[in-house]
């Protein structure tokens, strides 16, 4: 997370995509995208910045922000580790995985790790239904998992700085 | 041309592009259904209306189809009772039941629940899922709704008329998956000024109404009857429910021209002044609490003292019955009667009710819900929130509307054109916009682009509405927007929204000009030494108040007939107590002109008479001779009949009354540098009966002296500053609020300041800084 962000740049390249955008919602995605990159997620405050930014209430912003998967409203470790439970996986052994993950990383799905490295969410479909079961890593796709590849992973990200 | 569809071999006629659950609904043959709605349409997203539908091909399977998406065509041979249908709608019951709570027998919703219905029709008696259920937290949406979302099945009723019909934009769906949460971004007051609505529209208890649940009593208990909202013009038609002689809630009643399906949180929730602690509720003479017969004695003692030495003052919110037998009693006694205690309301409601009689017919509710441009002068949503919210929906359509105004009105959201303009210039404004459509085009003039523009947008409409409050209107400017309906052609329509649920009724009855200030007048020089007043609060009037409290000071005897405890209840020699609507019969005329009956719900198990009642008590009393209210109203307005309540209603006949240029009893518009225009800003609960419903008025914004930045800046104001305000009664001090939707030159102020100041809307009053 880079703190040393300019404020004043952020805003100002923030504030070019209302008028990018006719449709406000879609003026909303960018902006979050933005400020999610700057401060890691976004909280309260960053959602009433979003709508002071697009003229969308904050209800509405907030709709947009707990729909997508990428956006995230809580605090999220340095990786992130999205696993897909949608219908291929979990037939592909997904909701094991889940499970296994919690007890890899040593805290429940959503949690970060003491050490801010990392957090583990269960996610809708990713569309890898081809390398069921898949996840994100960081953006990335990868599969198929198994719980030997989870736990050398989560242990390999869990430890690093 | 009409189709017919065939149902479990029921023959059904259906109007091209209805769809089959539509169809079926109107003719009466069930088919379960959750997330329909007629205001909403079909989205197709609960899957529990599945019929099946015969292939054309005998060789071909029927198909299971959701008939709120498919369209009725001639001949269709539809299912309800096919196995395959009945099959896929008790999976979906299960489904959407298995993260229901079963906490019905807690739960407000029971005995009204559409989903416990759908249950008990189609789903399976027990569940098969043993797992965990998902769980949310709630959220306090404020005093009026109560939410529960583990009830929630997920149907988007609730945000698709909080959104999308009532176009608000703080209730909305969130999360996704099986997470989906309708709410707020963060706890706090519904913000739409229909968010009572939830509470019907929602079909299982996740919205429920707050204010009946704090003092609730299971549906089937309560008692109800048909009735009329009392809280304005519009006249909308809703069902009160009452339980062991207390009013329990209001719900809407269906009307197929006004309010189909809903009803505004005023309509909803203001009904609570019948149940406030400080309703009068034993007769009173002298401050002593007497009996009902002993008061009708005293009454009689001084009315007969007085001769023909006598007013009386009816009401724009009290009943059509109320007001005939008063006046017939005043007619009688040859003593004088009005229905207004303001003179320049009387004469701006009855040149409106005039204009209304002299135009082709004001439209209806759902008729402005077609326009394609509008011309609205004032706030309705304070003032008529339901024709607020039909113009919501002409917008949806397409409408332009344009709004000139005062003050803050929460429709300029949705108008191409907002104009603020001073109270004093509107009718100037009407000229030139008057002008501007009636000149030839050489000579128009082309500095005004503004007024250009709304010109010719009302003028290219094929349905222009043109709509004005008549609260905040003179007399004059009354004239001038009909006169702009004249000169847009016979397509153009027009309507006011009236200052009371029976104002149409009131000023037929005030019939001439003036009487208010006859009486007034009469009352100061002592020419009237008992007064009776009937539903209204003439001592706690913004502009005149205290004049009347200085004139009442005259009179030998102030007879009092109310339901709430006002500034005059309290000054009465002779206190009545009355019915409040939901307790008596009666009629309302409302903004069209439309007589609407309503029954009484129920009884107190205090003595509490209708204002009729007791007129016609005191006419017995007085050894007189009077008919009943109905034959004093065929009397009146011959071709009348008493409407029926819960019909359509059924409109006034036409009756001859005098147009009225102003009273000029308005402040001295001689502009000074300290004077500005007082304007009245108002919110959709403020009303004088919903003023005494203590959960509504916790939404009451706070006072402030809303002034617009530019006259800020030049009189060197700022935001939050003090300042002190001068009327000619009182003065106070309140905070700064700059809006640009304040006009130039005006301060905008809540009822209750105007009162105090003792200035009436568009009157002139004095604002400095406080150092």
């Amino acid at each position: 997370m880079n703190t040393k962000h300019n404020r004043q740049d952020l805003h100002s390249f923030l504030s070019q995509h209302p008028s990018i955008h006719p449709e406000r919602r879609a003026a909303a995605v960018p902006i979050m995208q933005a400020l999610q990159k700057e401060r890691g997620y976004l909280n309260d405050a960053a959602i009433e910045e979003v709508a002071h930014l697009t003229g969308l209430s904050t209800t509405e912003v907030e709709e947009l922000a707990t729909f997508y998967t990428l956006i995230y409203r809580y605090p999220v470790g340095r990786h992130v580790v999205q696993i897909c439970d949608s219908v291929c996986c979990s037939i592909r052994g997904a909701d094991e995985l889940l499970v296994a993950a919690e007890k890899y990383s040593g805290v429940p799905l959503g949690a970060v790790t003491p050490n801010g490295a990392l957090s583990v969410l269960p996610s809708i479909c990713l569309g890898l239904c081809d390398r069921a079961p898949a996840a994100l890593v960081d953006g990335e796709g990868l599969g198929p998992l198994n719980k030997v590849g989870l736990e050398a992973l989560l242990r390999s990200l869990g430890e690093e700085d | 041309m009409l189709g017919i569809i065939r149902i479990d071999g029921h023959e059904i006629p259906f109007e091209p592009g209805d769809n089959l659950l539509k169809v079926a609904l109107a003719a009466d043959v069930d088919i379960p259904y959750f997330c329909y709605h007629a205001a909403l349409g079909s989205v197709g997203a609960c899957r529990l209306c599945a019929v099946e539908i015969m292939s054309d091909d005998p060789d071909k399977v029927p198909r299971v189809a959701m008939a709120c998406l498919e369209p009725a065509s001639d001949g269709l041979e539809v299912s309800v009772s096919a196995p395959a249908a009945q099959q896929v709608r008790q999976r979906v019951i299960e489904f959407l039941m298995i993260n229901h709570p079963h906490d019905c027998p807690i739960c407000d919703e029971g005995g009204e629940c559409h989903l416990q219905e759908m249950t008990v029709a189609c789903g399976p008696a027990y569940r098969r899922y043993q797992g965990h259920k998902r769980t949310f937290t709630n959220q306090n949406l404020g005093p009026l709704v109560h939410h529960e979302m583990n009830r929630c099945i997920t149907c988007y009723r609730c945000t698709r008329f909080y959104q999308d019909y009532a176009l608000g934009d703080d209730l909305g769906a969130m999360r996704l998956r099986n997470e989906v949460y309708f709410g707020r971004f963060q706890d706090g007051p519904l913000e739409s000024p229909f968010a009572g609505n939830l509470v019907e529209i929602c079909p299982t208890g996740v919205f429920t109404d707050a204010i009946f649940r704090q003092h609730f009593t299971r549906v089937w208990d309560l008692k109800t009857a048909s009735s009329i909202c009392p809280h304005c013009s519009v006249g909308c038609n809703i069902l009160p429910g009452a339980r062991d002689g207390t009013l329990r809630r209001v719900r809407h009643r269906p009307h197929p021209e006004i309010n189909r399906w809903f009803i505004c949180d005023r309509g909803r929730y203001g009904h609570q002044y019948s149940e406030h602690t400080a309703r009068p509720l034993t007769p009173r003479v002298a401050g002593a609490t007497i009996t009902y017969r002993k008061a009708l004695i005293a009454a009689t003692e001084q009315i007969k003292a007085a001769g023909d030495r006598i007013g009386g003052l009816g009401s724009i919110r009290e009943d059509l019955e109320g007001n005939a037998l008063l006046r017939a009693l005043l007619n009688n006694l040859n003593g004088i009667f009005s229905a207004f205690n303001d003179p320049e309301l009387e004469a701006a409601t009855i040149t409106a009710v005039n204009r209304i009689q002299n135009s082709d017919g004001t439209p209806s509710l759902t008729e402005m819900e077609q326009v394609d441009a509008a011309l609205i002068l004032g706030d309705l949503t304070a003032h008529a929130p339901m024709i607020d919210l039909a113009l919501r929906q002409a917008y949806r359509r397409g409408a332009q509307l344009t709004v000139l105004h005062n003050g803050p009105t929460p429709l300029t959201q949705f108008a191409v054109t907002t104009l603020p303009v001073p109270p004093h210039e509107m009718g100037a404004y009407l000229s030139r916009l008057h002008e501007r459509i009636t000149a030839s085009p050489a000579s128009k003039d082309v500095q005004d682009e503004s007024t250009a523009e709304i010109a010719e947008r009302l003028a290219a409409a094929r349905r222009p509405l043109l709509i004005g409050v008549v609260e905040t209107l003179a007399a004059s400017e009354i004239i001038a927007l009909a006169q702009l309906a004249t000169a847009l052609g016979t397509d153009a329509r027009l309507a006011y929204a009236l200052p009371g649920a029976n104002a149409y009724g009131a000023a037929l009855l005030t019939l001439a000009s003036r009487k208010t200030t006859t009486i007034l007048e009469a009352i100061e020089t002592g020419q009237i030494q008992t007064l009776i007043v009937a539903g209204t609060d003439p001592l706690g009037d913004t502009r005149l108040g205290s004049r009347w409290r200085a004139a009442c000071q005259r009179l030998n005897t102030l007879i009092v007939l109310d339901c709430i405890a006002t500034t005059t209840t309290a000054a009465a020699d002779i206190l009545f107590p009355v019915a409040a609507w939901a307790e008596r019969g009666g009629t309302f005329v409302n903004y069209e002109g439309r007589a609407q009956g309503f029954a009484p719900a129920f009884k107190r198990l205090e003595l509490l008479p209708s204002t009729a009642e007791v007129i016609a008590d005191l006419v017995q009393c007085l050894d007189l001779y009077l008919p009943d209210a109905p034959a004093v109203l065929s009397e009146a307005f011959p071709g009348y009949q008493a409407p029926v309540p819960g019909s359509a209603g059924s409109l006034m006949p036409v009756h001859p009354l005098p147009t009225h240029i102003d009273t000029a009893t308005r402040s001295d518009h001689e502009h000074h540098h300290k004077h500005w225009q007082a304007a009245l800003t108002t919110w959709y609960g403020d009303e004088e009966l919903a003023s005494f419903a203590p959960a509504l008025m916790k939404l009451a914004p706070t006072a402030t002296a809303l002034i617009s930045p530019a006259a800020a800046l030049n009189a060197n104001i700022e935001e939050g500053a003090q300042v002190k305000l001068r009327g000619p009664v009182g003065t106070m001090t309140l905070p700064v609020q700059l809006d640009n939707r304040v006009a130039d030159g005006t301060v905008a102020l809540t009822r209750m300041a105007l009162v105090q100041l003792g200035v009436g809307h568009g009157d002139l009053l004095e604002l400095e800084p406080v150092s």
